[in-house]
């Protein structure tokens, strides 16, 4: 077994956490369970590692059976990750087959005949995302296994979620591929990225919580009702208030959990409204500002910011937008025409 | 000051007693002051636990007067009740009988099971709609065979133009194709093709998970489908006791608005014996008929018969 080989076997076992090897091992297969009873994972990581290793080395394991331990590892903590979505375009209207061997066999033709040191794998799961793993080289060296990109498309679907290595040159080559392999014309990147690639998926399949009006009867939620407060001499004042501010967050974000995102960053390319008076630019040119909110759950802490009294409901638009814009990179600009204020552009 | 010289003017008045006890401390002047802030201090917390008692006395009053008003209610509710029974027993003597005016719960409980009856009879049509304060929201239900599965919402904005306003439907329905040919001139016909489209989906997905669920046996790994379930390839067998599953089967559902195949091709694979051909062929016929999952029942109970012959 190659050098190379049992060395990335190695790291990857390493950053896999101690109580999660055996099952990562299970579903990687490729050790079998007569071999994975011989290893005690009860001992430190390093001194596991070294066991896998040399298992492997009597199964004599190839990189591609490696890249495969990778993917499961990157399928089940993708939040190591950030992950940028883009969107395909198709012009002609007929019917969707997506042939899985054809789309495979496409992609790998497309990317070789250009670059031929790549590493190239495949794995398939139940919710029809396929996870590609592409190692990059030169024309010159061998696909280096560090540096990795990983995609994951949903056939038939104008969405591909690609967690780009530090080669920022090979996209270009990976986004033709992609629209060969799956038929579309043209990609773009859009302004939306997140470590966690499952709330990315909600907010463009629009699976997250979204609050329609309909009659079907639903039984009715228990809403958070707080218990009245044994003693009734407390009233509370701000009831209206508050149920007031409760009823348009409900409208706004549904009922549901929100996606999770870590930042919205907005881009002002507006004028200085100033006092004409106070002068403080010298010519009128927009004044540049760029505005960012970070936050571990930046959805969920904007729907709690009414209800604890930091902000005004309704929220601005411009925030309550993100989940239906599918974004959160703005650009705001100067409204040109007869009403000043400013639009977001598209 | 020293203590005990001056007066100690009383910041509010005194009862008796207290006056006597200032007055002595005046004498014993070291402890006067302390002795006056003693004596105020347990004053106040009498006074204080005075208070909670007669607020105690006055919760447990309002508590047995609530009681009384329920007590009274139920009572009113009985009679009622008891009224009602004579009248009924009245009307059923033969005597003239004014139909009993309903009481306005019954009228009540009628409306609810009035509407609930029409929101069933919504919901059983697959497409509700409910005006909003902009347009229209439709809720398209999805079943397949008696079996109800997802619902998929649309919210229609009906000024300046009808446009959708935000959607759940699935990304891989072409609703925006659909929108384009139908939204502005017909919308009964939108809606009537796009709850086809998701109806057959509905009805494609439920085919190939029943499948994947309890015939997996007789099926080789997974199913190789995609997000539309138009083309679904595996290979197969009939059940028996053999581990090799002979039939290699490509399904595609070229029309999207139905939930069976337009095109099946059935091949052996090329370690399978030549008998199996013709069997091959009754295959392709049955699964262009019947639904997916019925077809592997329909082997499951003919496993008796020979060659497993539909």
């Amino acid at each position: 077994m190659d050098e190379t080989v049992a060395e990335y076997i190695r790291r990857t076992v390493l950053k896999i956490p101690r109580d999660e090897i055996k099952t990562m091992l299970q579903k990687w297969g490729f050790l079998s369970e007569a071999q994975l009873q011989t290893i005690n994972f009860h001992q430190i990581k390093e001194n596991i590692s070294q066991e896998v290793v040399q298992l492997c080395e009597e199964n004599s394991a190839d990189i591609k059976q490696a890249a495969v331990l990778d993917i499961i590892y990157n399928h089940i903590y993708p939040n190591k990750r950030v992950w940028s979505v883009y969107q395909m375009n198709k012009t002609g209207e007929e019917t969707e087959f997506f042939d899985l061997t054809d789309f495979k066999k496409k992609f790998k033709r497309r990317l070789r005949s250009a670059l031929k040191n790549v590493t190239i794998n495949f794995r398939e799961y139940d919710d029809n995302a396929i996870w590609i793993r592409i190692a990059w080289g030169t024309p010159y060296t061998k696909p280096n296994q560090y540096k990795t990109s990983y995609v994951v498309y949903h056939s038939q679907t104008p969405y591909v979620f690609i967690s780009a290595s530090v080669l920022k040159s090979n996209m270009p080559l990976l986004c033709q591929a992609l629209l060969v392999a799956s038929n579309y014309c043209d990609i773009r990147e859009m302004e939306l990225r997140s470590h966690s690639l499952n709330s990315l998926k909600d907010i463009v399949f629009k699976r997250y919580s979204q609050n329609f009006q309909t009659y079907y009867p639903r039984p009715l939620q228990e809403r958070n009702v707080a218990p009245e407060s044994a003693d009734i001499r407390i009233i509370q004042e701000n009831k209206n208030e508050k149920e007031r501010i409760q009823r348009l967050n409900r409208e706004v974000f549904g009922d549901g959990p929100q996606p999770k995102l870590e930042f919205a960053q907005y881009k002002l390319e507006t004028m200085f409204k100033s006092d004409p008076k106070m002068d403080v630019l010298d010519k009128r040119e927009p004044f540049r500002c760029l505005v960012k909110f970070s936050s571990p759950h930046l959805l969920e802490s904007l729907k709690s910011l009414a209800p604890a009294g930091m902000a005004d409901a309704p929220l601005s638009p411009l925030l309550t937008c993100i989940p239906q814009k599918a974004r959160n990179y703005f650009k705001i600009r100067e409204k040109k025409g007869l009403f000043p204020g400013s639009f977001v552009s598209p | 000051m020293e203590p005990g010289q001056g007066e100690l003017s009383p910041a509010f008045p005194l009862a008796g007693e207290c006056q006597e006890k200032v007055e002595e401390g005046k004498a014993y002047s070291p402890d006067g002051v302390f002795a006056y802030l003693e004596m105020l201090e347990a004053r106040a917390h009498k006074a204080a636990v005075k208070q909670e008692e007669t607020e105690q006395q006055e919760e447990k009053l309002a508590r047995l007067k609530a009681r009384v008003e329920e007590l009274r209610l139920q009572r009113d509710e009985l009679r009622a009740k008891v009224d009602l029974q004579q009248k009924r027993q009245l009307g059923k003597e033969g005597g003239v009988s004014n139909p009993a005016q309903p009481s306005a719960r019954a009228v009540l409980e009628w409306k609810i099971k009035s509407i609930k009856a029409m929101l069933e009879v919504f919901y059983l049509t697959g497409i509700s709609g409910k005006l909003t304060k902009r347009g229209v929201c439709f809720c398209i239900s999805t079943a397949y065979e008696g079996t109800y599965l997802d619902s998929y919402h649309l919210d229609l904005l009906t000024k300046p133009e009808v446009q959708i306003y935000r959607h759940s439907v699935p990304i891989f329905i072409p609703l925006q194709q659909i929108a384009k040919k139908y939204l502005q001139t017909d919308i009964r016909r939108f809606l009537s093709v796009l709850s086809d489209h998701l109806n057959a989906y509905a009805g494609r997905r439920y085919q190939a998970d029943q499948l994947q669920e309890h015939f997996s046996d007789q099926i080789e790994g997974t199913l190789q489908r995609n997000s539309l379930c138009n083309l679904l390839v595996f290979n197969y067998k009939v059940p028996s006791k053999s581990k090799t599953f002979p039939f290699n089967v490509r399904l595609l559902y070229g029309d999207l608005c139905c939930s069976l195949p337009t095109e099946v091709v059935i091949s052996c694979t090329p370690n399978a014996p030549a008998s199996l051909a013709e069997t091959a062929a009754a295959h392709s016929d049955l699964f262009r008929r019947v639904a997916l999952h019925k077809v592997f029942r329909s082997f499951s109970s003919a496993v008796g018969n020979v060659d497993g012959a539909p």
